[in-house]
């Protein structure tokens, strides 16, 4: 038939085409993977924001953590399953003790390993020809140590290592050399350092024995050997990958030793990790390396919630082949191919949440799919801060400032704020320390951060603002709220704040800025209010209570204490509290610096902010770790489940599409039956 | 027709100078080279950190005037930012990132695969679909089909981009489960699962306009004496539509069309966002989020300087679309 009834043509090519889309569609899939994925060892993953850099003397973010700690091993890292977080050996034979040294001194000596191999790279021939690999020596450690130390690499860590004796003058001479010796700057990173005469307190002892010495004791430097500013850097790495010759960066190149080297690296779009089978946990001399063998002694908790499986207690790691990252900038799409199977944990989205948790729990429906959820509550405290330099509200105002902040602080509901904003996910904080730190009191129940609104009203009559009038001008007294947030969404939290403060009388004006405004109006001290986080590099109350330590002051050192707070007497005990173990003295110092923070209230502490990890069935041992991102090596999937599971809930529903076709030949049939018997 | 050309291009390049200035106005009203530094190092980095990062991004000069050079020294308005501006611009030598460090001719080269991949598709389905809709509705004008579709039509154009997509993905993607979500892979085997969804839902939020438009064009084209003739002659209905009234239709059409063909290398914002495909739009979306100065200038300076080429493209289709068009 190649005339139709009503006089339209229906050629072949016509009907070929209709009948291919049919097919295109019945044959169509929403699987974004290749089918040759389906039954291998990979883990999928996403991720939001693009890594900056991947050179570990720089990356400091999560997003780039996330592939530096799993790239490069440490000296130290943490017990994937303790909690409160305890340091095992890494890349070291065992986790140091300290030595002490003359004139106060200390030393910590790391052992470490043998037949730690680097990556496969092209970089080593830089060393020898036709060299693809070679030995980690303990002269790799000093070159990573000297790189946090070298300006021109601008290592966020650097003041954290500032107690390494010979570290600033090393970081001086090798300015200066570059600055008077054009010769000097010419020549390849390490032969600079060496010229340089290195860092002292740096100290080689042959081919396996690393000394860092201290000018004074500070047991939390190594937790800083936990983290990958000191994992071991190939010098032929940094010379080699200088982005000449059509060679990337460094940045954009990691060479180490871990698990898992990059095999896929575009960054704005996905990467892939890719199992390193000369890892030195493979070696049958390293089988009983803690970092290296699932560990034992598990929790019974953890095995009861399906977190961790029993049998793999004591198994080489790792256990995944790849692990693929994919950028999913967007929230809703991301969450969508989480329950389609698509990735195998992910986090909660505030649209969903209601739908996915309840009463604190999995929905059944949830539950039915064989989800898991996992919490802990993060090491990080969410604060808003006063500027302690600021005229009314700081230090200057005395007895009536402090009364104000007392005042401020008891308005704000904490527990309603993280049900509006954050579904609940989040403690109310008392003090700067969450839970997990040693010094954290479940018992203590500040008195200013309990939500009183009368009481705070009482406090602002105190401090001479009865019912929010200044009595200088009789009007309402006038406090910005400085932010850099410009979006809508973004200014909900500090309208919600800003709301409760007006409702005890006083009148706030929050000040939304570009980030470079916000940042400028900081760096001159002309703001008053502001909102803040923190993320701890390492479980210890010295990384929380050091933003209020007046060495840190924004305006004495540009450093993280933005209050600008200072008092003589928290300082004393901070620096006794600093470098003490965790006894008995240490967690009276801890109460007492609490006591002045509950008094002078530089922060009202708003809450400590709890992860909700949703994983698949077939994700096994997948335990939040807040602290710590080397944590792949330990997970593992079963692909066989996860096939026959996603195919359960992706099988494609065709109906629609044969409806849509049937109204549209029902729709237009009749119309140009019409339209030809009329015109003929 | 080649002074014409010439004439247009000169045009073209003076037009291009105006725009890199007003660029630079705009970008360094906004921002200035020791913000820029700052976000890039961090705000507790060492002032030579500074310095030696504004030396390697370009950002070590005054803006307009050097005064380190006296008044007749060439240096004073050379050694600027402006100068260096312009040089790199028309040398396409565009630098890098402020963001990432990143060459940004580099991520553009990237970024232009995958952005045509979804935007040569979307524009040829488009049209195609578009045509051939409003080719159908014209032939059945002031039908129920006619009326019917315009409705719909007006309906696509009243509903926002975002929900498009946002529909398109919970619908087809989550609940009909035809296409995958979001994703990207050039692999040729597997590029078509991820650029459907994109491409169908592009296609059915821009329908809307593109039938309304070609849909008055063909009608008053149907209206003429010549399709009068050409079916006395006996001439068929799809002969007379294809064969005379869109080809008659051709000149306005191509003024919508053509203009739009160097932007297919500058990608679909949202459309690369919300997919996850790692295009130009996407790199626009995310240096307007990130602050990246640089690798904006680039972008809004190539879509300036495409559209100066569209608007040449459009006059040069003229001429080959009906030669009684007279360029001169």
């Amino acid at each position: 038939m190649t005339e139709a009834m009503w006089g339209v043509r229906l050629s072949p090519h016509w009907i070929s085409g209709a009948v291919a889309c049919c097919l295109a569609v019945a044959g169509c899939t929403n699987d974004p993977y290749p089918d040759t994925d389906r039954d291998a060892k990979v883990l999928y993953s996403s991720y939001v924001e693009a890594p900056k850099t991947l050179d570990p003397a720089v990356a400091y973010g999560t997003e780039e953590h996330v592939i530096t700690g799993n790239v490069y091993d440490t000296l130290l890292e943490y017990h994937y399953l303790d909690r409160p977080y305890r340091l095992i050996p890494g890349l070291a034979e065992a986790v140091p003790d300290s030595q002490p040294l003359p004139e106060g001194r200390q030393s910590y000596r790391f052992k470490i390993r043998p037949g730690v191999l680097f990556h496969t790279d092209p970089c080593f021939t830089l060393s020898q020809s036709g060299r693809q690999t070679r030995e980690v020596v303990a002269a790799d450690f000093a070159f990573a140590l000297a790189r946090v130390a070298d300006p021109a690499v601008n290592s966020p860590a650097i003041s954290s290592f500032a107690q390494i004796v010979g570290l600033a003058d090393f970081s001086k001479r090798l300015t200066e050399l570059r600055r008077t010796q054009a010769e000097f700057a010419a020549l390849h990173v390490q032969e600079q350092y060496a010229r340089a005469g290195g860092i002292a307190g740096v100290v080689v002892h042959g081919e396996r024995e690393l000394e860092i010495v201290l000018a004074e004791p500070n047991a939390q430097i190594l937790f800083w050997f936990a983290m990958p500013f000191t994992a071991p850097v190939p010098w032929e790495a940094v010379a080699y990958y200088n982005g000449k010759q059509g060679r990337p960066h460094f940045a954009d190149h990691p060479v180490g030793t871990g698990p898992y080297r990059l095999s896929v690296y575009e960054k704005q779009h996905r990467f892939t990790l890719e199992r390193n089978p000369a890892w030195y946990g493979s070696l049958p001399a390293n089988r009983d390396a803690p970092g290296a063998a699932f560990p034992g002694n598990i929790d019974a908790r953890d095995v009861a919630e399906g977190r961790i499986d029993a049998s793999y207690a004591g198994r080489q790691m790792p256990f995944l082949e790849h692990i693929k990252f994919y950028r999913e900038k967007e929230d809703i799409p991301r969450f969508n191919k989480f329950l389609q199977g698509y990735y195998d944990n992910g986090g909660i989205i505030k649209e969903s949440f209601e739908a996915v948790v309840q009463a604190g729990r999995l929905s059944p429906e949830m539950q039915a799919r064989g989800m898991r959820l996992d919490k802990e509550v993060e090491p990080t405290i969410f604060y808003v801060g006063f500027n302690m330099r600021d005229p009314v509200l700081g230090d200057a105002a005395g007895e009536r400032g402090r009364k104000l902040r007392q005042a401020m602080s008891v308005a704000v509901d904490a527990k309603q704020y993280l049900e509006l904003f954050l579904n609940g996910r989040g403690l109310p904080a008392q003090t700067p320390l969450p839970p997990g730190i040693f010094g954290y009191d479940a018992g203590y129940k500040n008195p200013y951060r309990q939500y009183d609104v009368a009481r705070a009203r009482q406090l602002l009559a105190e401090a001479g603002y009865k019912n929010g009038i200044d009595p200088a001008s009789n009007t309402r007294l006038k406090l910005t709220f400085d932010t850099s947030a410009t979006t809508a969404s973004a200014g909900l939290p500090l309208e919600y704040l800003a709301a409760a403060w007006r409702e005890i009388g006083l009148d706030i004006e929050i000040s939304s800025t570009t980030y470079n405004q916000f940042q400028d109006k900081v760096r001159r001290g002309a703001y008053q209010i502001f909102i803040w986080g923190w993320l701890a590099d390492f479980p210890d109350p010295e990384n929380f209570f050091f933003l209020l330590e007046c060495q840190n002051a924004r305006s004495k050192s540009n450093g993280p204490n933005t209050a600008d707070f200072c008092n003589a007497e928290f300082d004393r005990l901070y620096h006794e509290m600093k470098y003490r173990p965790n006894d008995e003295r240490r967690a009276d110092l801890i109460r007492r610096m609490r006591d002045i923070l509950e008094r002078e209230r530089p922060w009202i502490e708003l809450y400590h902010r709890e992860d909700f990890v949703l994983s698949h069935a077939w994700l096994v041992n997948s335990k939040p770790m807040g602290i710590s991102f080397p944590a792949y090596k330990y997970k593992d999937v079963r692909p066989q489940m996860r096939a026959r599971l996603r195919a359960e809930w992706n099988a494609p529903v065709r109906w629609p599409l044969y409806l849509v076709l049937i109204f549209v030949v029902a729709v237009t049939v009749p119309a140009v039956r019409t339209y030809y018997r009329e015109r003929l | 027709m080649a002074a014409f050309l010439l004439r247009r291009i000169g045009y073209g390049f003076l037009t291009v100078l105006g725009v890199l200035f007003l660029l630079f106005v705009l970008f360094f009203a906004v921002t200035n080279p020791d913000d820029i530094a700052r976000k890039a190092v961090g705000e507790r980095a060492r002032p030579e950190v500074y310095a030696q990062w504004k030396i390697n991004h370009g950002y070590d000069k005054p803006l307009f005037v050097n005064r380190n050079f006296a008044g007749s020294d060439l240096r004073r308005y050379s050694d600027t930012l402006l100068a260096e501006h312009y040089r790199r611009m028309l040398t396409f030598d565009f630098g890098r990132s402020d963001a990432d460090d990143s060459r940004i001719a580099q991520r553009l080269w990237n970024g232009a695969g995958p952005s045509l991949s979804l935007t040569v598709p979307l524009f040829v389905l488009g049209l195609v679909a578009g045509i051939a809709l409003a080719l159908f509705v014209a032939f059945f004008r002031e039908t129920y089909i006619d009326r019917a579709v315009l409705v719909f039509c007006m309906l696509t154009m009243s509903v926002a981009s975002l929900l498009y997509i946002i529909a398109g993905q919970y619908l087809v993607g989550m609940l009909l489960k035809w296409f995958p979500i979001s994703g990207f892979d050039s692999n040729p085997a597997v590029v078509t699962r991820f650029l459907a969804l994109p491409v169908l839902v592009g296609v059915v939020s821009g329908i809307g306009a593109d039938v309304r438009f070609l849909r008055t064009v063909f009608v008053e084209e149907m209206s003429r004496d010549y399709v009068r003739t050409a079916r006395a002659k006996g001439c068929g209905d799809a002969r007379v539509m294809v064969r005379h009234v869109l080809r008659n239709a051709l000149i306005p059409i191509l003024t919508n069309v053509v203009v739009q063909i160097p932007f297919l290398f500058t990608g679909a914002l949202l459309l690369e966002s919300f997919f996850g495909i790692p295009g130009l739009g996407a790199l626009t979306v995310e240096a307007i989020h990130g602050n990246d100065f640089s690798t904006l200038r680039t972008l809004v300076y190539l879509g300036a300087l495409l559209f100066i080429l569209g608007q040449i493209l459009t006059d040069i289709s003229y001429a080959i679309a009906d030669p009684r068009v007279r360029l001169g």
